[in-house]
This record gives C-alpha cells, sequence and structure tokens, in this order.
C-alpha cells in the first residue's frame, strides 16, 4: 500500500514539473510576422507608421487599391516602374535611387499574410503597438514582460491545484487505508509542503533553473546588444544618414572592400564641414573638435601651417576664439558676454576632454571612438563579403541606424544571429559566376527542385568559414 | 660489409628498433603518462586549503563576470592614405639582401606593418622563389635586441647620443685618423660603392675591406686568373645533364640557392613517364650536405682529400700528370668513371667546387672548359656579384690592426670577430685601433669591442639597390618608418664624407641619392621610358629591372700551381659547413631559424657532432666509440677542447665527423646567445684563406647525455614496424590502440595488420616503367582493401563547389626548409625553445621528414613535406568528443580552436601524426606567467613584446594554451582568394589561392589548388603515374598526393 502512495504521490510530482515547465516555453510566432522581419524590417518600419529607407506600410493595400498590382511590386519593383504603372513610377520618383529588394519567391499566400501582419499592426489588432524600431530581440523581450504576470498567476492557481490534489490524494489513500482496516494519519497541508518529495523536487528545480541559468549568462557575458556609449564628438547619424541622406558608404568606404567597415578619417568629415561649420543641435561645439584634432582654421578656411607642432594654448587660441565669433556673429553681438564667455570655455573645456586622454596628451591627431561592434578575436568577420557579394543593407545587422541619434549596438552578434541569418539568407547565386562551379544547385533551381540556395547550402554553417 | 635496405628508414633508432624509440612511436605524446595517484600524491593540502580555493574561485568566477566589458577604441587615421584600406594587405616589390644573400621579394603590409614575405615572380633570377633566410628575415625588423638608437661605449654596457653628437664625435675622429679600415661583407648595392667611394676620396687614407662568412675568395680569384673578372658565372644547373659538386651546398648555402634549387629542379622532375630523363648528380664529399643528400650518387672523400680529388678529374679529363696521392680507392675509381661520362656528356655537364684553394678552383675551370661548359651550362656573360670577399686583404687589414696602424675601423654589415677565420687575432688585436665604429642593428662579437654605434635600418625600413649579376638590378623599398632612431648607413657615411650629393634637410635623404644616381645610371642605359619618374616608378613597382647582358670573357688558361689541399693520414677528420638557416651565425638572433631543424640532421637550437653510423646489417650499431645520439663527448681540435653533442649522420664517411658553423655567439642577442659551440677559430689556415675542415680533431668516448636533446628526427613518425613481442612477426608499430579482441577484454595491440605502409615510393629512373607498375598494384590493393569497407566515401559530397588538394612533387622538393619557415610566418605558429623541443613539443603545422633508403653506408635520402592531409575520412574528427574538428564541404579538416578542450583524441588519432598541442602559453595568449616558456632566460617572454608582436598575422587567431593547432590549407587565403573571385564576379583562378608554402617554395615543388577546377594546374599535376597517396591503404582520403621519388644513381659507381 505505501508502494501504491508513493507512486500517486510522484504522478502529482511530474505532473506539477511538466505543467512548470510548459509555462516557460516561447510564443508562437506568426508567418507574416516572421516573413516581415526576414525580408522587409531592413527598410520598412515596423510601426507600419513611419518611413525609413522604405516608406511605411501601413495602409499600403489601401493606397494600391489593386491587389495584383501590388503582388507584382512587391516581386519586382523595377519591372513595375519600367512598365510605367502610375503608383510604381510614383512611389520611384518618391524614394529612387533606393531599390527595393526584389522577392520573386514569394508565394500569393505569404505575401497574403504579410500583408495581414501590417495591416494588423497598423490598425493595432495585431500585438503590441509601441514596438517601434526595436530589433527583433527588443520585442521578444517585451512580449515576455506583458506576459509574465499571467504565468505568474497560472502557475499560482497550478501550485494551488497540484497541492488540492495531493491533499486529494492523501485523503482518498486514507480513506482507502481506513477501508482495509488501517490507520493512516491525514497529512496536513504543511506536512506535505515540507515532505521529502516536495523539497526533494524543489531543490532539483533550483539546481536546474540555477544552472540554466548560469549558462545562458556565461553564453551572454561579453556580448553587448544595445550598447550605445558615449563618443568624443556627438555624432548624429540621424541627422547625417537620416536627414542629409548620405550614404553609408561614403564614409564607411571600406566595407565594399575589406573586412573592416572603418571609421572615417578625420579627412573624410573635411569633405563637408569644411563648408558646414555650424551643427544643427549643438553649433559649435562638435564640428570644432574634427577642426581641432585635424588642424583647420574655420575662420580663415586654410590648414594650419605645422599644426603638428602648436602648443596647447595657441591652439586653444585658435578655436576658443572661433567659437567667440560665431556666438557674436548667430547673437549679432558686438562683444562676448558673460554668457558667450561661459559657452566659449564650456565648449574648448569639452573638446580638450573628447580629444585627449592618459595615452594621447595632446589635442592634435585623430579622434578615439569608442568601439560599439566588437567581436572576440577568434572570429573573422568580413564586410565586404556581406556588403558587395552579398548585397545586404547595412540595416540588416546594425538596425535603422538614419534614426539613431546615438548609435546603438542593435543585433547581439551572437553565433546563434550569425548562424540564423546564413540559414535563411539567399545567395546571389544567379548573377555570379563565381557560383558557377555549384553545377548541382543551377540544375535544381532549373528543375524547380530546389527553390533558392541559402548561404547553409554552400556551406555557409561551417566552422572555418569564419574560424581560422 | 655491404648493406643494402629495401625500405626507407628515418635513422638509426629505427633501423636497430631501438626501445625507446618504438616506445615513443607507439605513442603520440612522448610524456610519460602520469597516474592520478602520482597526481594527487604531490598535493599536500586538507579542508581549508580546499574551502579556500573553492572561496577563492567562486570570488574569482564573480569578480569576472561582474566586470564590465573593457571599453575598445576605434582609431581612425586623421588623413587617411589613398592606398591604404585597413584590412586589405597592400605588397611593396623590395629585396632581401644581407650580405651575398640575395632574394626578390615582396613585402606583404597590414595597417603599415610588414607581416610576411613572398617571392617576387617577375625576378629572371629566383623566379619568385625564397629561402628560409628571406622567410624569416621579417621576424629580425621587430628584434626587442635591435639598438633603439645611436650609442657611445660607456663601461661594460652603452649609453644613449643623439645623431649630432655622433656625428661631431665622429667627424673629429676622421679628420685626425692616419689610416681608416671599413670592412664590409659582400656589397652588391651600386649606390652605396658610390656612397663609399665618396667616402674613401674624401678620406684617401680609408680602405674598404670585403670578407664573406664563408669564403669563396679562391674562386673567384680563380676566375680573375682565368677570365680577367673577379666575379662568380651564372650556373646553368638546368642544362646540364651532369652535375659534379666537390662539396659545394649549391642547394642549400653555396652563393645563391635560391636561383640554383630553381634550375636544378627543372632537371629533376619528371614529367612525361614515357620520356623520363633526369641530371645525373654528383656530390663529392665527407659530410652530408644538404646538395649531398640530394645527389644520386656521392663519392665520400675525406675533406684533405678534396684537392686530390679535384685533381684526379682534372688529370682524367684534361689529360694532365698533376700527382695525385692519398686519394681513398673507390673515389679514384668513381671518378674516373665519372670523366669518362663528363666527356662523353661535353657541353651539357658542369663541375662547381667550394674549395677555398686557387689551384683547385683553377683546375675545376680548367675541366669545365675542357668540357665545353662554358658558354653552355656556365654563362660569364652575366657575372655573379653575390660573393665578392677577398681573404687576403682581410688577412693584411688584420695585419695592419696587429700592428697597430689602423686609426679607426668602421665595420659595415659583418662581423669578423665571430664569423671571419681571424676572429680571435681581431678580437685580441682590436684594442689597438683607437677608434671603433659599428652599423650594427644589433649587439654582436665585433660591436661589443666598438666605441661608437651608428645603428643602421633594417633592409624593410631602407632604400638601396642591388645589382646581383651584371645588368640585373633590384630596388630595396621601405615597408615601414623606422621603429627606432636609426639612420641608413650609406647615409652616414655620406653625411661624414660630407657629400654634395645629399641633402640632409629632406625627410628621406638617402632616397633622394639613390634616385639621383639611378637618373645617371641605368635611366641612360634604357631606351623604353622617356621620363625618369616613368622609368623610376616601373622599376620600384615591379622590384626588379634587367638591363640585357654584356659579352663574355673568353677563357685564358692560367698556371696551375701545385699547392693543392694535401691529403692527412689522421684518424679522424673534421669538416665544418654552413647550414640552411644559420649561415655563419649570420642569422642565430631569430627565432624562427633558431627552431627550424637542419634539413639533414634534423636538429635545432644547436650545432651537435655528427659521427658515422656503422650498422652490421642485423640491427645493431657499432658506432665510432659507441656513440648514439644525445650523448655528450669532448671534441678536440688542434688545441681547442669543447663539449658538444652528438648525432649520428647517415652517410658521413668513417674517419670523419662535422659540425655546422654559425653557433655558440656570445653575442646574438636573446635566442642565439650561447647555443651550440663556436668552431670558427678551428678552420685550416691556407696561405690566403680559411678551408673549413680540420685534420687534427679527436672525439672522446661518452661523456655525459645531453639535457634538451633538440632533435625532431625521432618525433612524430609514421610508418614505423616492429616486432610483435608475442607472436614474433613484424607488424605496424606505429600507433598502439587498444583492441578488443572479445566484448570484455581491452588488450593493447596494433591496428591493422598491413605491415607494408605507403609512406614513400622510389624508383631508380632506369627502372621506372617497372617500379610505377608496382605503385599502380600497390595502389589498387590498398583501393580494393578501401572498397571493402564500410565507409561509403561520399565522394558527390565534394564534387559541388570546391575540393581543395595538394600535390607535392617529391623530385622537385630539396628539403631547404624555406615552407616550413613560410608556414610559421604565415599561420602564427609559435617558438617553443629548446627544452620544449626536446619533449617533441615543437609547434610546426609542416614538417619536412627525412627519409634515408639503400645503401645504409651511403644511403640516398628523400624529404617529404608533411603537413595535415586533410582526409575527408579523417579519424581525427571522428573521436572529437566536443566536434571542435570536423569537416567542411570543400574537404577542409576544420579546426575550431574556440571549442577545444584540449582531449588530443584527435591527435593520438591522426596517421600522419601532424596535430601539434599548446602544451603551454607559447604565444602569451593568457595571462598566467607560470604557463609562459623561456627561450633563452630572457626578462620578457618571446612573443610577450608588443614589438615581437607586430609580426602577427591578423587574420589568424592566435591560440591560447590547451588547444590542438594544425596545417588549415591557410584557410585564411582560400576565403580571401573565393572572396576576390566572387566580388569580381569570375570563377576562381588558381592564382587566386596559393598557400604560404607553395609561395615560399623555390623549386615548385609545392601545387594547390581545387581538384575540382578541370582546368587548372593542380588537375593536371594529378594525371601523373607518379602519384600516390602516403598511407592510402588505411582508407583516410587523403587530400594531398606525393609523387615517386626518382633516383638516376649509377649503381656502378658505387663498386
Amino acid at each position: 500500500m505505501i508502494y501504491k502512495h508513493l507512486k500517486i504521490k510522484s504522478i502529482a510530482t511530474i505532473l506539477f514539473m511538466w505543467m512548470t515547465l510548459t509555462l516557460s516555453a516561447a510564443v508562437s510566432a506568426d508567418a507574416g510576422k516572421e516573413l516581415f522581419k526576414n525580408n522587409c524590417a531592413a527598410c520598412h518600419s515596423k510601426d507600419m507608421r513611419s518611413a525609413a529607407t522604405g516608406p511605411a506600410l501601413g495602409g499600403s493595400q489601401a493606397r494600391w487599391a489593386d491587389d495584383v498590382a501590388l503582388y507584382k511590386w512587391i516581386r519586382n519593383s523595377q519591372a513595375m516602374i519600367q512598365s510605367g504603372h502610375p503608383r510604381s513610377v510614383e512611389l520611384w520618383n518618391q524614394y529612387k535611387p533606393t531599390v527595393m529588394t526584389a522577392f520573386p519567391k514569394l508565394t500569393d499566400d505569404e505575401i497574403g499574410s504579410l500583408l495581414a501582419y501590417v495591416n494588423g499592426v497598423y490598425d493595432g489588432t495585431y500585438g503590441p503597438k509601441k514596438d517601434v524600431a526595436a530589433g527583433a530581440g527588443a520585442a521578444v523581450k517585451t512580449e515576455e514582460k506583458s506576459q509574465l504576470p499571467l504565468y505568474l498567476i497560472i502557475a499560482a492557481v497550478l501550485a494551488v491545484l497540484a497541492l488540492l490534489l495531493t491533499k486529494i490524494i492523501s485523503n482518498l489513500n486514507q480513506i482507502a487505508a481506513a477501508k482495509d482496516g488501517e490507520y493512516v494519519e491525514a497529512k496536513t497541508i504543511s506536512q506535505i509542503l515540507t515532505s521529502k518529495g516536495v523539497v526533494t523536487f524543489l531543490i532539483f528545480a533550483a539546481i536546474i533553473l540555477g544552472a540554466y541559468t548560469t549558462v545562458n549568462k556565461a553564453t551572454e557575458l561579453g556580448r553587448q546588444e544595445g550598447y550605445a556609449p558615449d563618443q568624443p564628438i556627438k555624432f548624429s547619424h540621424a541627422t547625417h544618414a537620416g536627414v542629409n541622406k548620405i550614404d553609408c558608404q561614403y564614409c564607411h568606404d571600406s566595407a565594399r572592400r575589406s573586412k573592416h567597415s572603418s571609421i572615417p578619417g578625420t579627412n573624410t568629415c573635411m569633405n563637408c564641414h569644411a563648408a558646414i561649420k555650424n551643427g544643427s543641435a549643438y553649433g559649435t561645439a562638435e564640428i570644432t573638435k574634427i577642426y581641432a584634432s585635424i588642424g583647420y582654421d574655420p575662420a580663415t578656411n586654410k590648414y594650419i601651417e605645422n599644426y603638428e607642432s602648436k602648443t596647447e594654448d595657441e591652439i586653444k587660441a585658435i578655436y576658443t576664439k572661433w567659437i567667440g565669433d560665431e556666438y557674436k556673429r548667430v547673437k549679432e553681438k558686438a562683444d562676448l558676454d558673460s554668457e558667450g564667455e561661459r559657452i566659449v570655455s564650456t565648449q574648448w573645456a569639452d573638446i580638450k576632454k573628447s580629444l585627449t586622454n592618459d595615452r594621447k596628451k595632446q589635442i592634435q591627431g585623430p579622434i578615439e571612438w569608442v568601439k560599439i561592434h566588437n567581436l572576440p578575436d577568434h572570429v573573422y568577420f568580413n564586410h565586404a563579403q556581406h556588403v558587395t557579394v552579398g548585397k545586404l543593407e547595412c540595416q540588416t545587422c546594425h538596425g535603422k541606424v538614419e534614426g539613431m541619434e546615438v548609435l546603438k549596438q542593435m543585433s547581439p552578434l551572437s553565433m546563434g544571429w550569425c548562424i540564423n541569418c546564413h540559414r535563411q539568407t539567399e545567395v546571389k547565386f544567379k548573377d555570379n559566376a563565381y557560383y558557377a562551379n555549384y553545377t548541382r544547385y543551377h540544375e535544381e533551381l532549373a528543375s524547380g527542385k530546389r527553390d533558392k540556395v541559402t548561404v547553409a547550402d554552400i556551406g555557409g554553417l561551417e566552422c572555418a568559414k569564419c574560424h581560422y | 660489409m655491404k648493406k643494402q635496405i629495401d625500405n626507407i628508414w628515418i635513422g638509426q633508432k629505427d633501423l636497430t628498433r631501438e626501445d625507446d624509440f618504438m616506445n615513443t612511436a607507439e605513442k603520440e605524446f612522448a610524456e610519460e603518462q602520469v597516474s592520478f595517484a602520482d597526481m594527487t600524491s604531490n598535493l599536500s593540502g586538507n579542508r581549508r586549503d580546499f574551502l579556500k580555493f573553492l572561496g577563492f574561485g567562486l570570488g574569482a568566477a564573480t569578480v569576472a563576470a561582474g566586470c564590465d566589458i573593457p571599453v575598445k577604441k576605434a582609431i581612425p587615421y586623421v588623413v587617411k592614405p589613398d592606398q591604404i584600406v585597413p584590412g586589405v594587405a597592400n605588397y611593396y616589390a623590395s629585396t632581401f639582401v644581407n650580405g651575398g644573400d640575395f632574394c626578390p621579394v615582396l613585402v606583404k603590409t597590414r595597417e603599415g606593418r610588414p607581416i610576411k614575405i613572398e617571392g617576387n615572380d617577375l625576378s629572371p633570377i629566383t623566379g619568385g622563389g625564397t629561402s628560409a633566410r628571406a622567410q624569416a628575415s621579417v621576424l629580425s625588423l621587430y628584434d626587442t635586441n635591435r639598438f633603439t638608437g645611436p650609442k657611445l661605449k660607456d663601461g661594460a654596457g652603452w649609453k644613449d647620443t643623439t645623431w649630432v653628437e655622433l656625428d661631431k664625435i665622429v667627424s673629429t675622429t676622421l679628420q685626425s685618423s692616419r689610416n681608416i679600415r671599413l670592412i664590409t661583407n659582400t656589397n652588391m648595392s651600386p649606390t652605396a660603392k658610390k656612397a663609399m667611394t665618396e667616402f674613401t676620396t674624401k678620406y684617401p687614407n680609408a680602405k674598404v675591406v670585403t670578407y664573406d662568412p664563408v669564403s669563396c675568395s679562391a674562386l673567384l680569384d680563380a676566375n680573375q686568373k682565368n677570365f680577367g673578372t673577379r666575379a662568380i658565372p651564372t650556373y646553368k644547373f638546368e642544362a646540364a645533364d651532369v652535375i659534379v659538386s666537390f662539396n659545394a651546398d649549391f642547394l642549400g648555402s653555396w652563393i645563391s640557392p635560391v636561383e640554383y634549387a630553381a634550375a636544378y629542379a627543372k632537371g629533376r622532375k619528371i614529367d612525361d613517364i614515357t620520356k623520363a630523363k633526369m641530371s645525373k648528380h654528383i656530390q663529392v664529399e665527407s659530410h652530408m650536405s644538404l646538395t649531398g643528400s640530394n645527389a644520386d650518387n656521392r663519392i665520400l672523400v675525406k675533406p684533405s682529400q678534396q684537392g686530390v680529388a679535384v685533381a684526379h678529374l682534372y688529370n682524367e679529363v684534361v689529360g694532365a700528370g698533376v700527382s695525385v696521392t692519398g686519394l681513398n680507392d673507390k673515389a679514384k675509381k668513381a671518378l674516373t668513371k665519372i670523366a669518362g661520362e663528363l666527356k662523353s656528356t661535353s657541353g651539357k655537364s658542369l663541375v662547381v667546387s667550394a674549395s677555398n684553394n686557387v689551384n683547385e678552383q683553377l683546375m675545376v675551370n680548367a675541366i669545365n672548359h675542357a668540357l665545353g661548359n662554358y658558354g653552355a651550362t656556365i654563362d660569364f656573360s652575366t657575372p655573379s656579384y653575390q660573393r665578392q670577399g677577398n681573404d687576403a686583404e682581410l688577412k693584411a687589414c688584420v695585419e695592419e690592426i696587429k700592428a697597430g696602424s689602423v686609426d679607426l675601423l668602421l665595420v659595415c654589415g659583418a662581423n669578423p670577430v665571430y664569423d671571419s677565420a681571424f676572429g680571435k687575432e681581431l678580437a685580441d688585436s682590436l684594442s689597438k685601433v683607437k677608434n671603433k665604429i659599428s652599423f650594427a642593428q644589433v649587439n654582436d662579437e665585433t660591436t661589443d669591442l666598438c666605441d661608437v654605434v651608428a645603428p643602421n635600418h633594417h633592409f624593410l625600413e631602407s632604400w638601396g639597390d642591388v645589382e646581383v649579376k651584371k645588368g640585373h638590378y633590384s630596388l630595396i623599398q621601405p615597408t615601414i618608418s623606422p621603429l627606432f632612431s636609426t639612420r641608413q648607413a650609406e647615409l652616414s657615411l655620406l653625411v661624414w664624407a660630407g657629400s654634395t650629393g645629399v641633402d640632409v634637410t629632406k625627410e628621406q635623404p638617402y632616397y633622394e641619392y639613390l634616385k639621383e644616381s639611378w637618373k645617371s645610371g641605368m635611366f641612360g642605359g634604357q631606351s623604353e621610358f622617356s621620363t625618369f619618374q616613368s622609368f623610376w616608378d616601373s622599376v620600384l613597382h615591379d622590384g626588379v629591372y634587367s638591363s640585357g647582358s654584356g659579352s663574355s670573357p673568353s677563357y685564358a688558361s692560367a698556371e696551375i700551381g701545385s699547392d693543392i689541399t694535401k691529403p692527412s693520414a689522421s684518424e679522424v677528420e673534421i669538416s665544418f659547413f654552413e647550414t640552411v638557416h644559420m649561415a655563419n651565425g649570420q642569422y642565430s638572433g631569430n627565432p624562427w631559424l633558431m627552431e627550424m631543424a637542419d634539413p639533414v640532421t634534423r636538429t635545432s637550437w644547436g650545432n651537435y657532432l655528427a659521427v658515422p653510423v656503422n650498422f652490421d646489417g642485423v640491427r645493431t650499431m657499432v658506432g665510432l666509440n659507441d656513440l648514439v645520439d644525445g650523448d655528450l663527448v669532448e671534441l678536440t681540435i688542434g688545441t681547442k677542447k669543447m663539449v658538444v653533442p652528438v648525432v649520428q649522420q647517415f652517410g658521413q664517411m668513417h674517419g670523419t665527423v662535422s659540425i655546422a658553423l654559425g653557433y655558440g655567439r656570445t653575442q646574438a642577442g636573446n635566442t642565439g646567445s650561447n647555443v651550440g659551440v663556436n668552431v670558427n677559430d678551428c678552420l685550416t689556415m691556407g696561405p690566403n684563406g680559411p678551408a673549413y675542415y680540420n685534420t687534427s680533431a679527436t672525439v672522446s668516448a661518452k661523456t655525459g647525455k645531453e639535457d634538451d636533446f633538440s632533435c625532431v628526427q625521432y618525433h612524430h613518425t609514421i610508418g614505423v614496424k616492429g616486432i610483435d613481442k608475442e607472436s614474433g612477426k613484424e607488424i605496424n608499430a606505429d600507433e598502439a590502440a587498444l583492441v578488443f579482441f572479445d566484448y570484455f577484454t581491452g588488450v593493447k595491440g596494433f591496428q591493422g595488420a598491413l605491415t607494408d605502409r605507403s609512406v614513400i615510393y622510389t624508383s631508380n629512373v632506369t627502372e621506372l616503367k617497372g617500379r610505377v607498375e608496382h605503385l599502380q598494384e600497390r595502389r589498387k590493393h590498398a583501393q580494393h582493401l578501401n572498397a571493402q569497407q564500410i565507409y561509403g566515401g561520399f565522394d558527390d559530397m565534394y564534387s559541388l563547389g570546391h575540393h581543395w588538394g595538394m600535390h607535392v612533387d617529391l623530385n622537385a622538393c630539396i628539403g631547404c626548409g624555406a615552407c616550413t619557415v613560410a608556414c610559421m610566418s604565415e599561420n602564427n605558429v609559435p617558438v617553443v625553445g629548446k627544452h620544449e623541443v626536446s619533449r617533441h613539443h615543437e609547434m610546426t603545422w609542416l614538417r619536412i621528414d627525412r627519409y634515408y633508403y639503400g645503401d645504409v653506408e651511403n644511403p640516398n635520402t628523400i624529404y617529404q613535406p608533411m603537413m595535415c592531409q586533410h582526409c575527408d575520412n579523417a579519424p581525427c574528427e571522428n573521436v572529437c568528443p566536443v566536434n571542435a574538428t570536423n569537416h567542411s564541404s570543400e574537404g577542409l579538416n576544420q579546426m575550431a580552436y574556440n571549442r577545444c578542450i584540449g582531449t588530443r583524441y584527435c591527435a593520438n588519432n591522426c596517421p600522419y601524426k601532424v596535430r601539434r598541442f599548446n602544451w603551454l602559453d607559447y604565444t602569451k595568449a593568457d595571462i598566467w606567467p607560470a604557463n609562459q616558456p623561456r627561450l633563452q632566460e630572457e626578462s620578457v617572454p618571446f612573443m610577450a613584446d608588443n614589438l615581437t608582436r607586430m609580426v602577427l598575422n591578423p587574420d589568424v587567431t592566435v591560440r591560447a594554451r590547451g588547444v590542438i593547432e594544425k596545417c588549415s590549407f591557410c584557410v585564411q587565403r582560400i576565403q580571401e582568394g573565393k572572396l576576390t573571385a566572387k566580388t569580381e564576379g569570375r570563377a576562381l583562378r588558381d592564382s587566386d589561392v596559393r598557400t604560404a608554402c607553395q609561395t615560399s617554395c623555390p623549386t615548385g615543388a609545392i601545387t594547390f589548388g581545387d581538384m575540382n577546377d578541370k582546368k587548372g594546374a593542380l588537375h593536371a599535376k594529378l594525371e601523373s603515374p607518379l602519384n600516390y597517396i602516403a598511407l592510402e591503404e588505411i582508407n583516410v582520403r587523403s587530400s594531398v598526393t606525393y609523387t615517386m621519388k626518382v633516383n638516376n644513381r649509377d649503381k656502378s659507381l658505387d663498386a
């Protein structure tokens, strides 16, 4: 009888465990959302209301009216433009030369679910509306948060249920025992809670949970998703890439030909800032740092001779004068008032602080930016492969940089994240003669046996592609 | 008794099946197994200690986890140079020159740092080949021992000074000096010579004295007599059917080995076996040189018999009657026969000699003249200036110094106190010279006795030019701005000479001077370019320029004196030789070269006395004084006694021993100092110059055992056979394994019953047809066996995309070791030091196995470069518990270091033994000092220094302690090549991906490529019927193919 007793007890315990585990399972994903994330999110805003690289998608079905044309447009926008379709041409005129990536492989169903997702988000019937411009990771997190109380309630209910069940079982056992003429003392709730089985389970659960968390946290050590440090210059990508629409690769010119995307040299800044001397947000405060780095005198529009050998006082004289003069010009004042003097001295202090540090004592010389996207030393990543060969948008990994006032790391840059993309991303297979030696894939593509070749198909998941 | 061994052997221990060798051959790791009980018995501790460690561990982990990630900076240029793209390598054509060593190179720079040397394909002389010395030269740029600026002697040390101060001191000294002598090694730079001429014109009492660390003076003097020009002709080894070399190590160290190796290999490769033809190479020597090991026949003569050997051949060919006494009969007979062969191949033969005796060289010239070789295999229209030393001049200079008549001595790119034959005399008498100025980059024995150091740039920081042969020029251009406050020696001379041609206010005064020199010189000699700038740009881009050759001087016979090397009756003679990596000590400060094993003896970190091997034919040895590898003996040469370790050397003539030059330096930085013994003061002095042997040598019986016997000969062996102790049968004893005979008992046994392992195939060129059939049968048999196994092959998997493979032509490989150093340089392979090497811990990804075959007393040699074979059915991959090593779809055996947990199962399971384990923190990637081995008691461990670390290749991970590493087929180059093809939107070409070993090879022995590319160079090579796969019978499906080694040995010469 004791045997039977134990059995029922352990079944209850297992039931309880199972229920707890089910609670931690992930939420289900919607097909359209997944498609949007993989194909569209790089260029189209997730709130469906604001324009990004591409226009806001909310209400597009209404604007197009004709679904057939819209489907065609999504599959190959350039063909539509060339055919002279009025809505297409209108959009092209608005957004050229940015070309929308063609998605010839999307099925009608897929586009249908995409549009369903777009409409859902637009009219607020799908998911949380506040999910603005955040990456996939952030989105998952908010969802987790919003559902946590619910889980807790369910867990509590289930725990009570389990407790009640155990109590009932124990009572039943007692009755059964009484029937057999034995007497078993009924267990109180507190007895059950402190029974060996429950305590063992709790310890076991705590160890599992602790180990799980430790491993996860350990894996995440060194990852810096969301990292947005202060930079020596309050450089705004929103102003440069967003408002002024400067192409990413104008400044990050190595991205197409090197492993590094490279931070531009000060001389690249000077291409524009020889003329643009006042910033829209900070006036002279930030732009003067460029001049102090390279030795440009904005007052005379000339590079300063022998700038390298100038003393700090000489440099200070040049640039405090410039800041003061600009203040007077903007405020239309003849003399520097106390407010002006305060501005000059704080701006100069900031320039000095930004351009010098423990190792670099002098103001002249390179601007030491804080590196945001850091990969471990044993990882080889090549920008050219992704930008030139893979023809990826910068935003795919870096997020909507053109909307960032302070640059922030959008992606975890974890191996799982890389691998996932390699599994899903299609290789630009047909347009590149390099891939001609993959004859079997070409045959399979032609015969329709295969609909696409992903990076993983050509070995993109193998160790020595990134680790050597 | 003569004993012919049909199979290959590795060395004496292999032949005798010595117990300790057989035991290590069974295991991948030489270490004694330490049992858990042993480990724990040494531990003392109690519960308190345990809690302390636990607490510390937890605390450390918490602190580590709580730490912020360090802020990393990204620092761009202020003004970015147009030609630099961060992350993309730039290549600059330059020239590696060190005295007479010459190699046109391309310098790979990353973000302004030179990190790798490649050969320059445009050079008509080397054709893109390199040497180990050239490959390693980039490391010497980052030598922490370099002088950081001008120095003045201050007691035993140095004190800093400024260039202005130094110039002031020197100019006062120059004014007041009666006799000024400038000692240099061979100087091939026309512009540097011009600068020296300006100097000697300004100071007429100054004289330039040139010598070579290993003298070629007699050859030059003989040519002066016969041709009126003191130069070295161009030897065309490719055009010769019969090559006779008297002790000249032309493939390793004699004059221009890179050039000669390329030419030599042309005559040795077999493209079509039906028309197999190869040159016949006969080496006359006593010790096994690199060249001798490649020869078809070696005629053994004692060093003192070299003279009469030449004289005998001279008599036979020319018909003269020089008296020949004391030559051993066997050599005499063989030389007579060779003479007949030489005469029948008139105009298609070549005789060279390394002798430093003028009369012998005159005889060699007369032989070549009589054979009609001048104009055919020897070209005097483009004489080479790679050796210019004059022993007589040096001797005279030393006499002057001894007499106290020299007031000022300048030492430029030379170290005569150590490496000249008059070193000891110089060291003793240098105090008589009032002022001594050295231009050395690193302190050396000579500089240490000087008062002033005006340190020269490294060649990678210098401007310069080289006229290696008449009309063949190369340029040297800087690839990094000088790391230290050094000044080019030529500029120092010009400044001191008060030259009007140099403007010191310019940023690079010597550059302007050089350009001016070319404008007035070489520019006028060409008609292709109309402006100097376009001419200069073109030459600077190409790195080489040829203005065409002149006319050949005709041979004029000269009287041959009777003074030739006299045979000695001494019981033991010793010969001294230059090795391919150390030269005469010029490279001993370079850790890569110091650790590189000598190709023949396969020893590193020290010079070993090579003693002959006596083999009785039944697996026992009766050696010289019963000496075996690693024994210490007392070697007495003349009056000098020294204790040296011994290595048993096959092919070393009985009654002779040999030892390498270039060791035992006292001032050679952290790496080179006090390694081995110095024998430069043991040379035999001829009337003018030294001869590299000594007849009064005695070798004692064993006095001890060397602590760290660093010979890699018996490490990582494959295909070893032994006798099974139980059955008495011959078995494959290569690697023991636990074999389960039934379900319960595990017995240590040897896997595979195959004793006939296909490591090497050999053939004589005359028996080629039959041997190739034999090879094909063996391969068919192996493939039949493989077909019986359940492994399916999955060949279709690799038919898609690329399938990387390699072909190694063993007939072209001469074993020079350039590839091994190139591999270290490219792949950040660590240097481990002598002690670690002795423990089998050398980290080389690419080793060159040396095997002997044939006659035990005078064997032939094979060099087999052995690297990861990238097996498509790799045994290592199956046993990795964490899948750190696995296979790519392109056929690469991948190694993910950060996944590796260091079980070493893979290394244990590798049949080729090419996997290396980081036992210690050789690259200083972690921070625990106890894990950091020192090479030579240096204060900061080698590679922990930021300067040294500048040489690292940023595209290759620096491995930490505790992981396995191995050849990756230069996967970083594969990826780079693929990316180039992809960005250009075209199919991959052979030239896109070339491995480091392939580009470094002077003979083109290595071909790498895509086996799926039917039009590629590799595919063509794979068609040869000589090809085989090492250990094909074990079905690992290796991606590396070797060729059968073919020799042209004339058995009648052995009789």
